[in-house]
């Protein structure tokens, strides 16, 4: 039942949730302001962190560094896999909004970039992320070995 | 015509951000709900009890960090009980029986299997354990 020598470090869940708050506010700001480059700048500050770990995401390691600090120790910690699952299918949302942007489709760029700002948002707030369910459900099904 | 443009996207974010207002107060609703969910419960399965003495049963997930260590720390902590550890995910008629919402829920029972006492989260079970440790420090 104890969890495999093999799973990753457990990381404190508080930075993947200021990652998506400030996401989601950088969106919607891009979007009330019709400035769509904030959604390529986003993608490349997600995929920083999905692909190389959030000492290269800039905005986890602002939490890393400036806010945790401040903060009293995580209550409980989570296995960093799906988060970083969810911010996976952020940068490939961002990618094709930015692809849409460049052709000149600017409905269906910001279509994509409010789908990822509304699911950025429900996980900021509620604590709801649909992108770490997705990788749980897969995961759980193909028997994986999550960090316990 | 940029005024108007600008009008509905104002909107459109001041309704999401209502939304997300309410989903996070929903949902804090239904947390609480579920955290007052309380009542008598089974007694605990044969399997999991011990006969001699009282037992610890600690729920735990594949994605718990603290499980693991919580087990090990009531059973370094309290030798005389036998400590069970459940996963919660595949125990499912087990975890509804016990209305295990959160990962790690620490049970305690009796040697007859009667549920006495239940923990929501490690720091509840640590509090209980150092008060027992005061106690007996004091005794």
């Amino acid at each position: 039942m104890l969890c495999a020598m093999t799973a990753p470090r457990p990381i404190d869940p508080r930075g993947p949730r200021v990652n998506q708050g400030v996401l989601t506010v950088a969106l919607l700001a891009g979007f009330v302001l019709d400035w769509w480059p904030v959604v390529p700048a986003f993608a490349v500050v997600l995929f920083l962190g999905a692909a190389f770990g959030p000492r290269y995401g800039p905005v986890l390691r602002l939490y890393a560094e400036v806010i945790r600090p401040r903060l009293p120790p995580p209550t409980e910690l989570e296995d960093p896999r799906p988060p970083r699952f969810a911010a996976t299918v952020g940068v490939l949302f961002l990618g094709a909004a930015t692809v849409a942007f460049l052709a000149g489709a600017a409905a269906v760029g910001w279509a994509l970039a409010l789908v990822v700002a509304a699911l950025a948002g429900l996980a900021a707030t509620t604590g709801i992320c649909v992108g770490c369910e997705i990788y749980l459900f897969v995961a759980r099904r193909r028997g994986v070995e999550l960090a316990a | 015509m940029a005024l108007l443009a600008l009008n509905w996207r104002v909107w459109l974010v001041i309704a999401l951000l209502f939304l997300f207002g309410l989903a996070r107060r929903l949902y804090k609703q239904w947390r609480q709900r579920v955290a007052a969910d309380r009542g008598p419960v089974p007694p605990l399965p044969a399997r999991l009890r011990n006969g001699k003495g009282h037992t610890w049963v600690v729920f735990s997930t594949p994605l718990c960090a603290t499980c693991g260590p919580l087990a090990d720390e009531l059973a370094a902590a309290d030798p005389d009980g036998h400590v069970v550890r459940v996963d919660a995910t595949r125990e499912t008629e087990l975890s509804r029986a016990y209305r295990i919402r959160s990962a790690p829920t620490v049970l305690l029972a009796d040697s007859r299997g009667r549920v006495r006492e239940r923990f929501v989260g490690a720091g509840a079970v640590r509090e209980h354990l150092a008060t027992l440790a005061g106690r007996s420090a004091s005794g």
